[in-house]
């Protein structure tokens, strides 16, 4: 092959860096300040809650199914967080919530294994079931934190803000269970073909259940996380976070039929999309631009990994005979 | 001290899917070392047996002994922890992960107590099992770069790497190229000598023969008879399963082909893929297009269909150009086109017969105002189902699904014929449905021949296309490599000249 | 819903008495989310004895209107095995352009004898455009119809909003003129004009996918589009198409939503995305394709504003209205799960 093709080929395998990048130069050229370290940690630190709820989803994604309830989990999840620190020790709180993110997802799971309801509707149905729950023990009232917690955005270790931390722990063991171990393996032979999975000795529904449970439990800490962030917890909190975390997961090449993707990948998603909307934060357009720019962003990586499929196809496409150089 | 227990023991099994009793008391038994083979129509419930075998449905009834153990699996990851290894009709392997991924995904070694895979441990002994089956790809190949006979030696390896003590073949050869077909049966020696059970599925009668000792004879879901390969032979077989003996497979055909060409392609090139392709199939004829897995054959036919593209040549359709192909276009110029994958490009699954059998028709079945009249999809549908005697009339209610592989095919056949074309291109008419099928096929291409249209018969089998070819045109990386008249028929120089140039062959991306 | 056969025949052997068997039938057959539509608003009389009151009922049709048409241009898309989700986008832009043509105050066409039909011409353009678009999308650049609408749900919602400034300083375009408003309350022959809009479409739909060569080829696409192109079926196009309907569907709701709120807000239809993909899918649909009627989704749609209007009759407390609401779709998405397994073991 040509060196020429081969450059084409290397740019088409890495294009959505190369529009990462282009989108880095492009807000950079505009303001000397977005390409600043700290400007980067802002981006991670904003991306972290998203970025967490997206490799929820990722997991249940890979199984071929979705999870609507996220956001409702994770405003159910604070808002008990909430009540719970009023009267109970920080360390019972948290457990408290823990276990009912688990409880959530393990409902979800049920429903859709045991009972075979499609995913989508029923997490459709629980989504409105938890956040009419979460309204009525919160009295649809904002309940603030106390500051020990919106302290734990500024805390940190080593000089690596918690939130950071927080993103990139999950990020390794979600990465770890995908990779390294045989549930992780045994997630994408599910989202490939359940009924071939069933016919493996895979436990194909035992493994769809454990990726709600790890999607609810996911949507806790990103809820959390969330918390640390603005302090307090409303009504509004996690309203159609569902779509921005499938958006992120799809972004970093997740696919919605199952078996494709890869955290990785969600975690790219997350944050390009953080930073574009950093990237205008910074540049100080005008806000009705926001959803517009997000929109072609989003748009624009996905159509050109569309075409980079179909040409990589093309490229591989075994030949019968030598092609003819000419 | 009583003789030692067969490998298997299987007694009296039952099994109904809705109500519907498909087995009624299947019997038969295995020894160490021994292929036994089980033959019988489509729908005899051979796959049905052998799923119950492998633990993916419960018997209603019956009883079943491995080894003189009492065995009764409650899913295929006890009949696996058994020993007893399925490899599918429909393989059953990830495209999406690796070879050692597929190999070892319900069975992981772990690393030391902690629950992370043993990566160095599945790739060493991945490549041990993937040696023993002669398979020279790297461990970390994903499963969906394989051709369909690797995939076929990476499930035998799976076998091999939980020692199965039996290993159940489900029409293994339905996608093999002859090389790997033989391959295949040098390795069912090698496992036999082991001591290692076979039970071999096909409808390949005479593959059978060469690898089975026994072969049990189902029909409707009971056992009809069974023998050893010496005794029973192979018209005797097709007598047993269709209940009937079946004398001429291959029907005469008395009018000859007519002057005329349907086709003519010239000098058709694709860089690739095809190069310099020339020939002509006239009215009322049948060309058979001989060539190995992966010559070209199928890419040949999708060309002329508009599916695949092509660079240079043309394509004419009783005189007339087909410029810039697409399915619809060439549907226009009188053209059908068989694909080789049933289930997975012919057919809509889910949907009933009749939805199926108009689809390529819809104007027809439309009234004055354009609107489909579900009367005459009814009728047309009903047509078409006695005209390729299907096993059921009921075409609306019906689903395909639910049809046995010799069926599924008709409809697809009978989708076609609605359309009365001029030429029909049949990529391995036959793959998969067993001989009474077989021959209404063949008698179906006939009554079509016959009648003027043109037919161009891709086909693995050489028999079959001997057996209805007017003349047979070799196909080899791309090329015609050879054209043979009925009477210069001869299978040993068609075979040479399909494989010329094959060994040199390569895959490139 | 899967009904294998709308009128399965029943086991012979003990006859149950024909009334039983009669329910039974309708039960498993596909008229079964009008069954429990039925169930529902008898179980709730007691408590909202309202609801079966004529003017409630009649409430309930109109309400049910405009959601009842996007969701049939949904539909369409479930079909395919696609997903739209800009559908809401769309009625948002298209109530602000229609209302940026029309208003009296300041439309580009502002009291001029075609303003309400350029108006209505643009919107339903505009719903056509943005169809295409995604549907080009999806077949030209080989992208999941999830996330191009999920991209054009958001381009075009911030548009909406966007598009609006520059026509008012007020949060939408007031002033609609009053032959267009008053299509929503107006009737002919007694019927209300949404309702015969909503009919209109209802039939048109039910031809096209039922009957048509284009709704044999949606369905084909949506159950094993290799095997449609084989078969001669143009794939591109009917994807095309069918966001196109899609489309073209949001933008006569918006026509309702508008006419009804009397002004072109940029959030019209915001909040209505979960609810028309849930009454889709309720009505039987599949989100994987090649299964899908209009009547179907007539039924969910029923099924969802009998639900809503029962429980702001009741007027209980938000909280109480989403948790019953989950509850009963969840409640009718189980039965229905039941339902199909006794359908494939009888
Ligand atoms: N899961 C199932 N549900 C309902 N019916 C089934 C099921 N599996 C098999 N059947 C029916 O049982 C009968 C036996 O089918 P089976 O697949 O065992 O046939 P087969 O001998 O393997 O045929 P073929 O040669 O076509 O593979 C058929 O009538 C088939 O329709
Ligand atoms: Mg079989």
């Amino acid at each position: 092959m040509k060196s020429g093709n081969r450059l084409a080929l290397l740019g088409l395998q890495n294009a959505p860096l190369i529009l990462f990048v282009v989108v880095l130069l492009t807000f950079g050229l505009m303001s000397d300040r977005f390409l600043a370290i700290a400007n980067f940690r802002n981006i991670v630190i904003q991306a972290a809650p998203i970025g967490i709820l997206a490799i929820g989803m990722t997991f249940v994604l890979l199984t071929a199914q979705i999870d609507l309830s996220i956001g409702a989990t994770m405003y159910l999840t604070a808002s008990v967080l909430a009540l719970a620190f009023t009267g109970l020790p920080w360390p019972v709180a948290l457990l408290l919530v823990t276990v009912l993110a688990a409880v959530v997802g393990a409902i979800n799971g049920l429903i859709v294994t045991v009972l075979g309801v499609a995913s989508f509707i029923t997490t459709l149905s629980t989504l409105f079931v938890l956040r009419g729950v979460a309204m009525w023990m919160s009295e649809t009232r904002t309940l603030p934190f106390p500051d020990r917690i919106t302290d734990l955005n500024r805390a940190g270790v080593l000089g690596i803000p918690s939130a950071i931390l927080a993103f990139a722990a999950i990020f390794a063991l979600a990465w770890v269970v995908l990779h390294q171990t045989a549930f992780g393996r045994q997630i994408y032979a599910v989202g490939e073909d359940a009924e071939a999975a069933r016919k493996a000795g895979i436990p194909a529904k035992r493994i769809t259940f454990a990726c709600f449970v790890i999607c609810a439990l996911c949507a806790g800490v990103g809820g959390f996380v969330t918390v640390t962030q603005i302090g307090a917890v409303g009504p509004k909190y996690g309203d159609q976070v569902e779509f921005a975390a499938v958006a992120a997961a799809v972004l970093g090449g997740v696919s919605l039929f199952g078996g494709r993707g890869s955290v990785a990948g969600t975690v790219f998603g997350a944050i390009l999309i953080k930073t574009v909307q950093n990237g205008l934060n910074i540049v100080n357009a005008d806000p009705y631009i926001y959803p517009l720019v997000t929109g072609s962003i989003i748009f624009l990586a996905v159509a050109v990994d569309g075409l980079r499929t179909r040409i990589l196809d093309t490229l591989n496409r075994r030949t019968i005979r030598p092609l003819q150089a000419n | 001290m009583s003789p030692p227990a067969p490998l298997l023991l299987v007694e009296g099994i039952r099994k109904s899917f809705f109500g519907v009793e498909v087995l009624h008391g299947v019997s038969f038994t295995l020894g160490r070392g021994e292929a036994l083979g089980l033959v019988g129509e489509n729908g005899s419930g051979k796959s049905t047996s052998m799923n119950i075998l492998g633990g993916v449905h419960q018997p209603d009834a019956g009883t079943m002994l491995v080894e003189g153990q009492p065995y009764r699996p409650a899913d295929p990851g006890a009949a696996i922890a058994a020993g007893i290894a399925f490899i599918h009709q429909e393989l059953n392997l990830f495209g999406n992960l690796t070879i050692e991924d597929n190999l070892f995904i319900d069975n992981f070694p772990r690393r030391g107590g902690l629950p992370f895979i043993n990566r160095s441990a599945i790739r060493k002994s991945t490549q041990d099992h993937l040696a023993q089956v002669d398979l020279d790809l790297a461990p970390t190949t994903p499963v969906a770069r394989l051709s369909q006979g690797e995939r076929q030696l990476v499930e035998i390896a799976k076998a091999l790497s939980r020692n199965a003590r039996l290993i159940i073949f489900d029409e293994p050869t339905t996608s093999l190229t002859r090389r790997e077909v033989a391959r295949l049966f040098g390795l069912v020696a090698k496992l036999k000598a082991r001591g290692i059970g076979i039970i071999y599925i096909s409808h390949a009668l005479d593959d059978v023969m060469a690898v089975c000792e026994r072969v049990t004879v189902l029909r409707d879901g009971a056992v009809v008879g069974t023998g050893t390969s010496r005794d029973l032979g192979v018209p005797r077989l097709i007598s047993l399963m269709v209940g009937r003996s079946i004398e001429t497979i291959f029907p005469q055909r008395t009018a000859p082909p007519r002057p005329s060409d349907v086709l003519a392609v010239t000098n058709l090139g694709q860089p690739g893929v095809a190069e310099a392709i020339t020939f002509t199939i006239r009215a009322g004829e049948v060309v058979g297009l001989a060539g190995l897995m992966g010559s070209g054959r199928s890419e040949l036919a999708r060309m002329i269909f508009g599916l695949d593209p092509f660079r240079s040549g043309t394509i004419a359709v009783e005189g007339v150009e087909l410029r810039d192909p697409t399915p619809a276009r060439a549907m226009a110029a009188g053209i059908a086109f068989l694909t080789e994958d049933r289930r997975g490009e012919g057919l809509l699954m889910e949907a009933p017969i009749a939805d199926n059998a108009v689809l390529a028709s819809l104007r027809s079945v439309a009234n004055a105002l354009g609107l489909i009249d579900g009367k005459r999809v009814a009728a047309a549908s009903r047509t078409m189902a006695q005209k390729v005697r299907l096993s059921t009339d009921r075409v609306e209610d019906t689903l395909v699904k639910h049809l046995s592989g010799g069926n599924q095919q008709k409809v697809v056949i009978g989708k076609w014929l609605m359309r009365a074309p001029r030429l029909f291109i049949l990529d391995e008419p036959t793959r998969g449905i067993d001989v009474g099928a077989k021959q209404e096929v063949y008698r179906i291409i006939n009554a079509l021949v016959e009648a003027g249209s043109a037919v161009l018969l891709i086909s693995s089998e050489i028999e079959e296309l001997m057996g209805l070819s007017d003349r047979i045109l070799t196909i080899s990386r791309g090329e015609l490599t050879g054209g043979f008249d009925r009477l210069d028929f001869d299978r040993e120089a068609i075979m040479t000249a399909a494989a010329v140039g094959a060994d040199h062959a390569k895959v490139s991306s | 819903m899967t009904a294998l056969n709308p009128s399965a025949p029943a086991k012979p052997g003990a006859a149950p008495p024909s009334a039983i068997r009669n329910l039974v039938r309708l039960v498993l057959s596909e008229y079964f989310v009008l069954v429990l539509c039925a169930v529902y608003a008898l179980a709730m009389g007691p408590f909202v004895p309202e609801l079966w009151s004529w003017e409630v009922a009649s409430n309930i049709l109109s309400d049910m209107m405009p959601l009842l048409i996007v969701a049939i241009g949904q539909t369409f898309v479930l079909v395919i095995a696609g997903i739209d989700l800009s559908v809401t986008a769309i009625i948002s832009m298209a109530a602000v352009v229609g209302a940026s043509v029309m208003s009296e105050t300041n439309g580009y066409l502002s009291g001029g004898p075609l303003a309400v039909p350029a108006a209505l011409a643009a919107m339903v353009a505009l719903g056509l455009a943005i169809g295409t678009l995604n549907g080009l999308a999806v077949t030209r650049l080989n992208m999941p119809p999830f996330i191009v609408t999920l991209a054009t749900r958001m381009f075009f919602a911030g548009s909406a909003v966007w598009f609006t400034t520059f026509h008012t300083s007020s949060s939408s375009i007031a002033g609609l003129p009053d032959s267009f408003t008053a299509f929503a309350d107006a009737s002919l022959l007694g019927i209300p004009q949404p309702m015969i809009l909503a009919v209109v479409v209802t039939v048109v739909a039910h031809l096209i996918l039922a009957r048509s060569r284009l709704g044999r080829w949606i369905v084909a696409v949506g159950s094993n589009s290799k095997a449609a192109t084989i078969s001669g079926v143009p794939v591109a196009r009917t994807i095309v198409a069918t966001f196109a309907i899609s489309g073209v569907c949001a933008a006569l709701a918006a026509v309702i939503y508008e006419s009804r709120m009397q002004t072109g807000s940029p959030i019209t239809g915001e909040n209505i995305l979960l609810d028309i993909i849930g009454a889709v899918v309720i009505g039987g649909t599949s989100l994987f394709g090649g299964k899908g009627k209009v009547l179907w989704t007539v039924f969910g749609v029923l099924f969802l504003v009998i639900l809503d209007t029962s429980m702001k009759l009741l007027g209980t407390s938000l909280f109480a209205i989403y948790i019953i609401k989950g509850g009963v779709i969840l409640m009718a998405a189980v039965i229905d799960t039941l339902r199909h397994r006794i359908l494939v073991t009888r």
